[in-house]
Protein backbone atom coordinates (compact mmCIF):
# COMPACT_ATOMS: atom_id res chain seq x y z
CA UNK A 1 0.00 0.00 0.00
CA UNK A 2 1.61 3.51 -0.76
CA UNK A 3 0.31 6.43 1.38
CA UNK A 4 1.21 10.03 1.72
CA UNK A 5 0.22 12.03 4.35
CA UNK A 6 -0.33 15.96 4.36
CA UNK A 7 -1.61 18.81 5.65
CA UNK A 8 -4.01 21.27 3.84
CA UNK A 9 -4.80 24.69 4.30
CA UNK A 10 -8.90 24.87 5.18
CA UNK A 11 -11.12 28.16 4.55
CA UNK A 12 -14.33 27.88 6.10
CA UNK A 13 -17.39 29.79 6.17
CA UNK A 14 -21.16 29.61 5.73
CA UNK A 15 -23.05 31.40 2.96
CA UNK A 16 -25.76 34.27 3.86
CA UNK A 17 -25.47 36.35 1.03
CA UNK A 18 -24.48 34.92 -2.02
CA UNK A 19 -23.17 38.37 -3.75
CA UNK A 20 -21.18 39.10 -1.16
CA UNK A 21 -18.98 35.81 -0.75
CA UNK A 22 -18.63 36.43 -4.16
CA UNK A 23 -17.50 39.49 -3.88
CA UNK A 24 -15.19 38.57 -1.22
CA UNK A 25 -14.12 35.57 -3.11
CA UNK A 26 -12.98 37.99 -6.10
CA UNK A 27 -11.06 39.94 -4.13
CA UNK A 28 -8.86 37.72 -2.43
CA UNK A 29 -8.84 35.31 -4.95
CA UNK A 30 -4.96 34.84 -4.45
CA UNK A 31 -5.48 34.37 -1.12
CA UNK A 32 -7.76 31.20 -1.30
CA UNK A 33 -6.78 29.93 -4.99
CA UNK A 34 -4.71 26.55 -2.82
CA UNK A 35 -7.15 26.25 0.08
CA UNK A 36 -9.74 23.85 0.63
CA UNK A 37 -13.11 25.90 0.71
CA UNK A 38 -15.20 24.12 3.41
CA UNK A 39 -19.01 25.55 3.06
CA UNK A 40 -21.09 24.90 6.19
CA UNK A 41 -24.63 24.95 5.64
CA UNK A 42 -27.09 25.33 2.36
CA UNK A 43 -25.16 25.41 -1.11
CA UNK A 44 -26.68 26.76 -3.58
CA UNK A 45 -25.92 25.90 -7.59
CA UNK A 46 -25.02 29.37 -8.58
CA UNK A 47 -21.98 29.01 -6.04
CA UNK A 48 -21.07 25.69 -7.05
CA UNK A 49 -20.70 26.86 -10.56
CA UNK A 50 -19.23 30.00 -9.44
CA UNK A 51 -16.39 28.33 -7.23
CA UNK A 52 -16.02 25.16 -9.97
CA UNK A 53 -15.50 28.66 -12.40
CA UNK A 54 -12.22 29.79 -10.39
CA UNK A 55 -11.47 26.17 -9.84
CA UNK A 56 -11.47 25.80 -6.46
CA UNK A 57 -11.85 22.54 -4.66
CA UNK A 58 -14.63 22.82 -1.80
CA UNK A 59 -17.02 20.01 0.24
CA UNK A 60 -19.80 20.97 1.81
CA UNK A 61 -20.98 20.13 5.34
CA UNK A 62 -18.16 18.17 6.70
CA UNK A 63 -16.77 17.80 10.37
CA UNK A 64 -13.02 18.08 9.84
CA UNK A 65 -10.69 16.60 12.52
CA UNK A 66 -9.20 19.68 14.02
CA UNK A 67 -5.45 19.13 15.48
CA UNK A 68 -4.65 20.18 19.11
CA UNK A 69 -2.35 22.78 20.12
CA UNK A 70 1.12 22.28 19.80
CA UNK A 71 1.62 22.53 23.55
CA UNK A 72 -0.59 19.71 23.97
CA UNK A 73 0.68 17.65 21.31
CA UNK A 74 4.11 18.32 22.92
CA UNK A 75 2.78 16.76 26.54
CA UNK A 76 1.12 13.98 25.53
CA UNK A 77 3.92 12.76 23.21
CA UNK A 78 6.22 13.49 26.66
CA UNK A 79 3.71 11.19 28.78
CA UNK A 80 3.80 8.33 26.00
CA UNK A 81 7.05 8.47 25.53
CA UNK A 82 7.89 7.91 29.46
CA UNK A 83 5.38 5.13 29.59
CA UNK A 84 7.23 3.60 26.60
CA UNK A 85 10.07 3.57 28.42
CA UNK A 86 9.34 2.28 31.60
CA UNK A 87 7.24 -0.36 29.57
CA UNK A 88 10.80 -1.76 27.75
CA UNK A 89 12.69 -1.82 30.80
CA UNK A 90 10.21 -4.05 32.56
CA UNK A 91 10.34 -6.34 29.65
CA UNK A 92 14.36 -6.32 29.16
CA UNK A 93 14.71 -7.16 32.86
CA UNK A 94 11.60 -10.16 32.51
CA UNK A 95 13.85 -11.06 29.76
CA UNK A 96 16.87 -10.73 31.14
CA UNK A 97 15.72 -13.05 34.40
CA UNK A 98 14.29 -15.20 31.58
CA UNK A 99 17.41 -15.83 29.54
CA UNK A 100 19.04 -16.03 32.82
CA UNK A 101 17.18 -19.05 33.86
CA UNK A 102 16.36 -19.89 29.96
CA UNK A 103 20.61 -20.26 29.36
CA UNK A 104 21.97 -21.47 32.15
CA UNK A 105 24.36 -24.31 31.58
CA UNK A 106 21.88 -25.65 28.91
CA UNK A 107 22.68 -29.37 28.93
CA UNK A 108 22.38 -31.51 25.77
CA UNK A 109 22.14 -35.62 26.07
CA UNK A 110 21.57 -37.95 23.61
CA UNK A 111 21.64 -41.28 25.43
CA UNK A 112 19.22 -43.60 26.84
CA UNK A 113 18.99 -43.00 30.81
CA UNK A 114 18.92 -46.75 31.63
CA UNK A 115 17.83 -47.95 35.58
CA UNK A 116 20.03 -46.63 38.09
CA UNK A 117 21.53 -43.99 36.50
CA UNK A 118 21.01 -40.40 38.39
CA UNK A 119 21.63 -37.35 36.49
CA UNK A 120 21.72 -34.10 38.04
CA UNK A 121 21.94 -31.09 36.20
CA UNK A 122 22.28 -27.43 37.61
CA UNK A 123 20.69 -25.60 34.44
CA UNK A 124 18.95 -26.77 31.94
CA UNK A 125 18.52 -30.00 30.04
CA UNK A 126 17.33 -31.11 27.10
CA UNK A 127 17.07 -34.92 26.87
CA UNK A 128 16.61 -36.47 23.71
CA UNK A 129 16.02 -39.95 24.51
CA UNK A 130 13.90 -42.50 26.74
CA UNK A 131 14.29 -42.10 30.60
CA UNK A 132 13.61 -46.16 31.99
CA UNK A 133 11.94 -46.94 35.02
CA UNK A 134 14.41 -46.21 37.85
CA UNK A 135 16.03 -44.14 36.70
CA UNK A 136 16.50 -40.18 37.93
CA UNK A 137 16.62 -37.08 36.86
CA UNK A 138 16.97 -33.51 39.15
CA UNK A 139 17.19 -30.27 37.03
CA UNK A 140 17.36 -27.10 38.99
CA UNK A 141 16.79 -25.33 35.36
CA UNK A 142 14.12 -26.05 32.91
CA UNK A 143 13.50 -29.79 31.17
CA UNK A 144 12.37 -30.46 27.99
CA UNK A 145 12.85 -34.96 27.02
CA UNK A 146 11.67 -35.83 23.73
CA UNK A 147 11.12 -39.52 24.49
CA UNK A 148 8.85 -41.27 26.79
CA UNK A 149 9.85 -41.13 30.57
CA UNK A 150 9.27 -43.87 32.77
CA UNK A 151 11.60 -42.84 35.67
CA UNK A 152 11.84 -40.14 38.15
CA UNK A 153 11.96 -36.34 37.36
CA UNK A 154 12.40 -33.82 39.88
CA UNK A 155 12.18 -30.31 38.38
CA UNK A 156 12.74 -27.05 39.58
CA UNK A 157 12.93 -24.98 36.61
CA UNK A 158 10.26 -22.13 34.68
CA UNK A 159 8.53 -25.11 32.79
CA UNK A 160 9.07 -28.77 31.87
CA UNK A 161 8.02 -30.48 28.63
CA UNK A 162 7.57 -34.13 28.76
CA UNK A 163 5.64 -37.61 27.94
CA UNK A 164 5.12 -39.71 30.93
CA UNK A 165 4.10 -43.31 31.20
CA UNK A 166 1.93 -44.43 33.82
CA UNK A 167 4.71 -45.57 35.83
CA UNK A 168 6.96 -42.52 35.92
CA UNK A 169 7.38 -40.28 38.98
CA UNK A 170 7.20 -36.70 38.15
CA UNK A 171 7.62 -33.93 40.62
CA UNK A 172 7.44 -30.18 39.66
CA UNK A 173 8.90 -27.54 42.18
CA UNK A 174 7.83 -30.27 44.96
CA UNK A 175 4.30 -31.23 43.50
CA UNK A 176 3.60 -34.40 42.05
CA UNK A 177 1.67 -34.41 38.88
CA UNK A 178 -0.32 -37.54 38.00
CA UNK A 179 1.21 -38.84 34.73
CA UNK A 180 -2.85 -39.09 33.57
CA UNK A 181 -2.08 -34.95 32.30
CA UNK A 182 1.10 -35.84 30.88
CA UNK A 183 -0.17 -38.85 28.20
CA UNK A 184 -0.21 -36.62 25.37
CA UNK A 185 2.08 -36.91 23.14
CA UNK A 186 4.28 -33.73 24.61
CA UNK A 187 3.16 -31.82 27.19
CA UNK A 188 4.32 -28.02 28.96
CA UNK A 189 3.91 -27.92 32.45
CA UNK A 190 4.30 -24.90 33.44
CA UNK A 191 4.55 -22.37 36.85
CA UNK A 192 2.50 -19.29 36.31
CA UNK A 193 2.51 -17.23 39.58
CA UNK A 194 1.45 -19.67 41.76
CA UNK A 195 -0.08 -22.01 40.07
CA UNK A 196 1.05 -24.77 37.78
CA UNK A 197 -0.52 -25.18 34.62
CA UNK A 198 -0.14 -28.25 32.03
CA UNK A 199 -1.16 -28.05 28.61
CA UNK A 200 -0.30 -30.08 25.46
CA UNK A 201 2.04 -28.93 23.03
CA UNK A 202 1.78 -32.34 20.91
CA UNK A 203 -1.80 -34.67 20.72
CA UNK A 204 -0.98 -38.10 20.89
CA UNK A 205 -1.39 -39.74 17.51
CA UNK A 206 -4.97 -41.04 17.48
CA UNK A 207 -3.44 -44.33 16.16
CA UNK A 208 -1.95 -44.61 19.74
CA UNK A 209 -5.09 -44.91 21.14
CA UNK A 210 -6.97 -47.44 18.94
CA UNK A 211 -6.87 -51.07 20.37
CA UNK A 212 -6.81 -54.03 18.43
CA UNK A 213 -10.78 -55.37 18.31
CA UNK A 214 -11.27 -58.99 18.54
CA UNK B 1 42.22 -64.41 18.37
CA UNK B 2 38.79 -65.16 19.41
CA UNK B 3 35.38 -63.33 20.57
CA UNK B 4 34.33 -62.92 24.63
CA UNK B 5 30.76 -62.78 24.72
CA UNK B 6 29.31 -62.20 28.41
CA UNK B 7 26.08 -63.74 29.18
CA UNK B 8 23.91 -61.46 31.50
CA UNK B 9 20.65 -60.66 32.59
CA UNK B 10 20.51 -58.60 35.70
CA UNK B 11 17.78 -60.48 37.43
CA UNK B 12 18.98 -63.97 38.16
CA UNK B 13 16.24 -67.06 37.07
CA UNK B 14 16.16 -65.60 33.58
CA UNK B 15 17.61 -68.37 31.98
CA UNK B 16 20.98 -67.15 31.41
CA UNK B 17 22.66 -70.55 32.34
CA UNK B 18 20.91 -72.51 29.85
CA UNK B 19 21.27 -69.89 27.14
CA UNK B 20 25.24 -70.43 27.85
CA UNK B 21 25.02 -74.24 27.96
CA UNK B 22 23.14 -73.87 24.34
CA UNK B 23 24.76 -71.04 22.65
CA UNK B 24 28.15 -72.80 23.41
CA UNK B 25 27.37 -76.38 21.95
CA UNK B 26 25.47 -74.18 19.21
CA UNK B 27 28.45 -72.31 18.31
CA UNK B 28 30.31 -75.89 18.53
CA UNK B 29 28.39 -77.37 15.97
CA UNK B 30 28.80 -74.63 13.60
CA UNK B 31 32.22 -75.56 14.01
CA UNK B 32 33.48 -73.11 15.90
CA UNK B 33 36.27 -73.67 18.74
CA UNK B 34 34.31 -72.43 21.96
CA UNK B 35 35.01 -71.82 25.49
CA UNK B 36 32.06 -71.67 27.88
CA UNK B 37 33.08 -70.18 31.50
CA UNK B 38 31.13 -70.50 34.46
CA UNK B 39 31.92 -67.35 36.53
CA UNK B 40 29.33 -67.91 38.95
CA UNK B 41 31.74 -68.31 41.95
CA UNK B 42 30.51 -70.67 44.25
CA UNK B 43 27.14 -71.54 43.05
CA UNK B 44 28.10 -73.48 40.04
CA UNK B 45 25.92 -74.88 37.86
CA UNK B 46 26.74 -74.56 34.30
CA UNK B 47 28.30 -77.99 34.54
CA UNK B 48 24.74 -79.78 35.39
CA UNK B 49 23.38 -78.51 32.42
CA UNK B 50 26.25 -79.45 30.27
CA UNK B 51 26.06 -82.81 31.42
CA UNK B 52 29.67 -82.17 32.45
CA UNK B 53 29.30 -82.55 36.88
CA UNK B 54 31.26 -85.35 37.45
CA UNK B 55 34.40 -84.80 35.30
CA UNK B 56 34.85 -81.19 36.76
CA UNK B 57 38.88 -81.52 38.38
CA UNK B 58 40.21 -78.53 38.01
CA UNK B 59 38.38 -74.78 38.52
CA UNK B 60 38.54 -71.15 37.27
CA UNK B 61 39.79 -70.10 40.52
CA UNK B 62 42.43 -72.89 40.54
CA UNK B 63 43.72 -71.96 36.96
CA UNK B 64 43.84 -68.23 37.80
CA UNK B 65 46.00 -69.04 40.98
CA UNK B 66 48.55 -71.12 38.88
CA UNK B 67 47.16 -74.68 40.71
CA UNK B 68 46.31 -75.78 37.65
CA UNK B 69 46.86 -74.75 33.74
CA UNK B 70 44.14 -73.47 32.17
CA UNK B 71 44.72 -77.09 29.73
CA UNK B 72 44.50 -79.35 32.56
CA UNK B 73 41.29 -77.52 33.72
CA UNK B 74 39.26 -77.23 30.69
CA UNK B 75 36.86 -80.16 29.86
CA UNK B 76 36.09 -81.39 26.76
CA UNK B 77 32.15 -81.65 26.05
CA UNK B 78 30.47 -85.11 25.49
CA UNK B 79 28.83 -83.69 22.55
CA UNK B 80 31.03 -81.95 20.40
CA UNK B 81 35.03 -81.94 20.10
CA UNK B 82 34.75 -78.10 19.59
CA UNK B 83 33.26 -77.25 22.99
CA UNK B 84 35.65 -76.77 26.17
CA UNK B 85 34.08 -75.82 29.28
CA UNK B 86 35.48 -74.06 32.24
CA UNK B 87 33.60 -75.06 35.84
CA UNK B 88 33.28 -72.21 38.21
CA UNK B 89 34.68 -72.99 41.95
CA UNK B 90 32.20 -74.06 44.31
CA UNK B 91 33.98 -74.35 47.57
CA UNK B 92 35.24 -70.62 47.45
CA UNK B 93 33.33 -67.24 46.50
CA UNK B 94 33.08 -64.27 44.50
CA UNK B 95 35.88 -62.21 46.84
CA UNK B 96 38.54 -64.52 44.83
CA UNK B 97 38.49 -62.37 41.93
CA UNK B 98 41.09 -59.99 40.62
CA UNK B 99 40.96 -57.76 37.38
CA UNK B 100 44.47 -58.78 36.66
CA UNK B 101 43.70 -62.67 37.41
CA UNK B 102 40.48 -62.38 35.04
CA UNK B 103 42.51 -60.29 32.84
CA UNK B 104 44.90 -62.86 32.21
CA UNK B 105 42.50 -65.56 32.09
CA UNK B 106 40.20 -64.20 29.20
CA UNK B 107 43.54 -63.47 27.30
CA UNK B 108 44.48 -66.74 27.35
CA UNK B 109 41.48 -68.19 26.21
CA UNK B 110 40.73 -65.81 23.95
CA UNK B 111 44.43 -66.82 21.93
CA UNK B 112 43.09 -70.53 22.33
CA UNK B 113 39.54 -70.19 20.87
CA UNK B 114 36.82 -68.46 18.46
CA UNK B 115 34.16 -67.62 20.85
CA UNK B 116 34.79 -67.31 24.36
CA UNK B 117 30.99 -67.43 26.27
CA UNK B 118 31.22 -66.19 29.67
CA UNK B 119 27.99 -66.62 32.41
CA UNK B 120 27.63 -64.26 34.10
CA UNK B 121 26.27 -64.60 37.81
CA UNK B 122 23.10 -62.83 38.28
CA UNK B 123 22.83 -59.66 40.15
CA UNK B 124 25.20 -56.33 39.35
CA UNK B 125 28.25 -57.04 42.00
CA UNK B 126 31.70 -57.94 41.71
CA UNK B 127 31.08 -61.20 39.98
CA UNK B 128 29.12 -59.62 37.46
CA UNK B 129 31.67 -56.52 36.83
CA UNK B 130 34.88 -59.25 36.41
CA UNK B 131 32.93 -61.10 34.10
CA UNK B 132 31.96 -58.13 31.90
CA UNK B 133 34.89 -56.41 32.64
CA UNK B 134 37.01 -57.40 29.36
CA UNK B 135 34.29 -59.01 27.03
CA UNK B 136 33.91 -57.63 23.46
CA UNK B 137 30.68 -58.20 23.40
CA UNK B 138 27.42 -59.27 26.10
CA UNK B 139 24.54 -61.33 25.23
CA UNK B 140 21.64 -59.99 27.43
CA UNK B 141 18.78 -61.95 28.43
CA UNK B 142 15.57 -61.31 29.62
CA UNK B 143 12.19 -62.77 30.31
CA UNK B 144 9.24 -60.75 28.65
CA UNK B 145 8.39 -59.44 32.21
CA UNK B 146 9.01 -56.02 33.82
CA UNK B 147 11.15 -56.95 36.53
CA UNK B 148 13.50 -58.76 34.31
CA UNK B 149 13.60 -55.69 31.99
CA UNK B 150 14.65 -52.83 34.41
CA UNK B 151 17.47 -55.29 36.00
CA UNK B 152 18.69 -56.12 32.49
CA UNK B 153 18.85 -52.08 31.80
CA UNK B 154 20.29 -51.36 34.90
CA UNK B 155 23.13 -54.49 34.11
CA UNK B 156 23.56 -52.45 30.69
CA UNK B 157 24.28 -49.20 32.60
CA UNK B 158 27.43 -50.97 34.34
CA UNK B 159 28.18 -52.39 31.30
CA UNK B 160 28.57 -49.07 29.53
CA UNK B 161 30.45 -47.38 31.98
CA UNK B 162 32.92 -50.28 34.13
CA UNK B 163 34.04 -52.71 30.47
CA UNK B 164 37.52 -51.59 29.70
CA UNK B 165 36.47 -51.53 26.21
CA UNK B 166 34.01 -48.36 26.81
CA UNK B 167 37.03 -47.05 29.17
CA UNK B 168 39.26 -47.37 25.89
CA UNK B 169 36.81 -45.69 24.21
CA UNK B 170 35.78 -48.23 22.44
CA UNK B 171 31.71 -49.48 22.75
CA UNK B 172 30.99 -53.16 24.04
CA UNK B 173 27.89 -54.89 21.03
CA UNK B 174 24.98 -55.85 22.56
CA UNK B 175 22.73 -58.86 21.75
CA UNK B 176 19.84 -59.25 23.28
CA UNK B 177 17.93 -62.57 24.06
CA UNK B 178 14.24 -62.91 24.97
CA UNK B 179 13.55 -65.92 26.65
CA UNK B 180 10.53 -67.45 28.03
CA UNK B 181 7.86 -66.11 25.88
CA UNK B 182 4.42 -67.69 25.60
CA UNK B 183 2.62 -66.56 22.81
CA UNK B 184 -0.71 -67.41 23.83
CA UNK B 185 0.17 -64.52 26.80
CA UNK B 186 1.57 -62.17 24.49
CA UNK B 187 -1.41 -62.16 21.78
CA UNK B 188 -3.68 -61.53 25.31
CA UNK B 189 -1.37 -58.68 26.36
CA UNK B 190 -0.11 -60.10 29.91
CA UNK B 191 3.48 -60.64 28.64
CA UNK B 192 5.24 -57.58 26.90
CA UNK B 193 5.83 -57.43 23.27
CA UNK B 194 9.34 -57.93 22.43
CA UNK B 195 8.94 -54.57 20.29
CA UNK B 196 8.23 -52.61 23.54
CA UNK B 197 11.07 -54.40 25.17
CA UNK B 198 13.46 -53.08 22.61
CA UNK B 199 12.15 -49.89 22.82
CA UNK B 200 12.88 -49.47 26.66
CA UNK B 201 16.39 -51.25 25.74
CA UNK B 202 17.40 -50.13 22.49
CA UNK B 203 19.97 -52.61 21.49
CA UNK B 204 20.03 -55.26 18.82
CA UNK B 205 18.00 -58.09 19.11
CA UNK B 206 19.35 -62.11 18.15
CA UNK B 207 16.79 -64.54 18.90
CA UNK B 208 13.44 -64.83 20.65
CA UNK B 209 13.19 -68.44 22.58
CA UNK B 210 9.59 -69.72 23.26
CA UNK B 211 9.03 -71.11 26.56
CA UNK B 212 9.41 -74.91 26.08
CA UNK B 213 8.49 -77.21 29.03
CA UNK B 214 11.68 -79.48 28.10
CA UNK B 215 13.96 -77.22 29.24
CA UNK B 216 13.68 -78.20 32.48
CA UNK B 217 14.33 -82.00 31.72
CA UNK B 218 17.49 -81.14 29.30
CA UNK B 219 18.75 -79.20 32.37
CA UNK B 220 18.10 -81.82 34.54
CA UNK B 221 19.70 -84.36 31.98
CA UNK B 222 22.66 -82.12 31.53
CA UNK B 223 21.70 -82.51 27.61
CA UNK B 224 21.25 -79.18 26.28
CA UNK B 225 17.75 -78.47 24.81
CA UNK B 226 19.59 -77.24 21.44
CA UNK B 227 19.97 -81.15 20.98
CA UNK B 228 16.22 -82.34 20.75
CA UNK B 229 15.44 -81.47 17.33
CA UNK B 230 11.33 -81.46 18.19
CA UNK B 231 12.07 -78.73 20.92
CA UNK B 232 11.01 -75.36 19.71
CA UNK B 233 13.08 -73.91 22.23
CA UNK B 234 15.94 -75.84 21.08
CA UNK B 235 15.33 -74.79 17.32
CA UNK B 236 15.58 -71.13 18.57
CA UNK B 237 18.85 -71.75 20.08
CA UNK B 238 20.27 -73.24 16.81
CA UNK B 239 18.77 -70.31 14.92
CA UNK B 240 20.58 -67.80 17.27
CA UNK B 241 23.81 -69.88 17.28
CA UNK B 242 23.71 -69.25 13.90
CA UNK B 243 23.65 -65.71 13.94
CA UNK B 244 25.87 -65.57 16.04
CA UNK B 245 28.46 -66.87 13.52
CA UNK B 246 27.69 -64.68 11.29
CA UNK B 247 24.98 -66.54 9.20
CA UNK B 248 22.06 -64.66 8.34
CA UNK B 249 18.98 -66.36 9.34
CA UNK B 250 15.21 -64.52 9.48
CA UNK B 251 13.85 -63.94 13.08
CA UNK B 252 11.26 -66.15 13.38
CA UNK B 253 8.16 -64.45 15.10
CA UNK B 254 7.84 -67.23 18.01
CA UNK B 255 5.10 -64.20 19.23
CA UNK B 256 2.32 -65.43 16.99
CA UNK B 257 0.49 -68.78 18.41
CA UNK B 258 -1.12 -71.43 15.60
CA UNK B 259 -4.75 -70.42 16.32
CA UNK B 260 -4.26 -66.46 15.24
CA UNK B 261 -2.00 -67.36 12.38
CA UNK B 262 -5.07 -69.47 11.59
CA UNK B 263 -7.51 -66.94 12.37
CA UNK B 264 -5.30 -64.30 10.18
CA UNK B 265 -5.08 -66.67 7.51
CA UNK B 266 -9.22 -66.99 7.84
CA UNK B 267 -9.15 -63.18 7.55
CA UNK B 268 -7.93 -63.38 4.33
CA UNK B 269 -10.66 -65.28 2.41
CA UNK B 270 -13.36 -63.30 4.22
Amino acid sequence: MQSKQYSVKVYECGIDDEERFIAFFNTNYALFKDHLIVINGYLSQNIKNYLNSKSLTFINNIKLPRGRSRKALEEEFSIQKRECDIDRIIAQTELEKLSNRLQNNLSVIDEIVRSGRVIEIDGDLLLLNRVNSGATIYTSGNLIITQLVEGSIRCDGNFMIIMASSKANIIFHGVEIDSKFLEDRLNRVELKGEEIVINPVLKRRQIGYCNSSN
Amino acid sequence: MGIVIAVISGKGGVGKTTAVANLGLGVAMNGKRCAVVDFDIGQRNLDMILGLENRVVYDIVQVMDGEASLKQALIKSKVDDNLRFLAASQSKDKRVLNSKKVQKLVKELKDNFDYVILDSPAGIESGFEHTIEFADAAIIVVNPEVSSIRDADRAIGILDSKSQKVKDGGEVAKYLIINRIVADMVQSGEMLKSDDILDILNIKLVGKVPEDSGVIDASNQGKPVILDKHSIAGQAYKRISARLCGKKIDMKDVEVTDSSLFKKLAGIFK
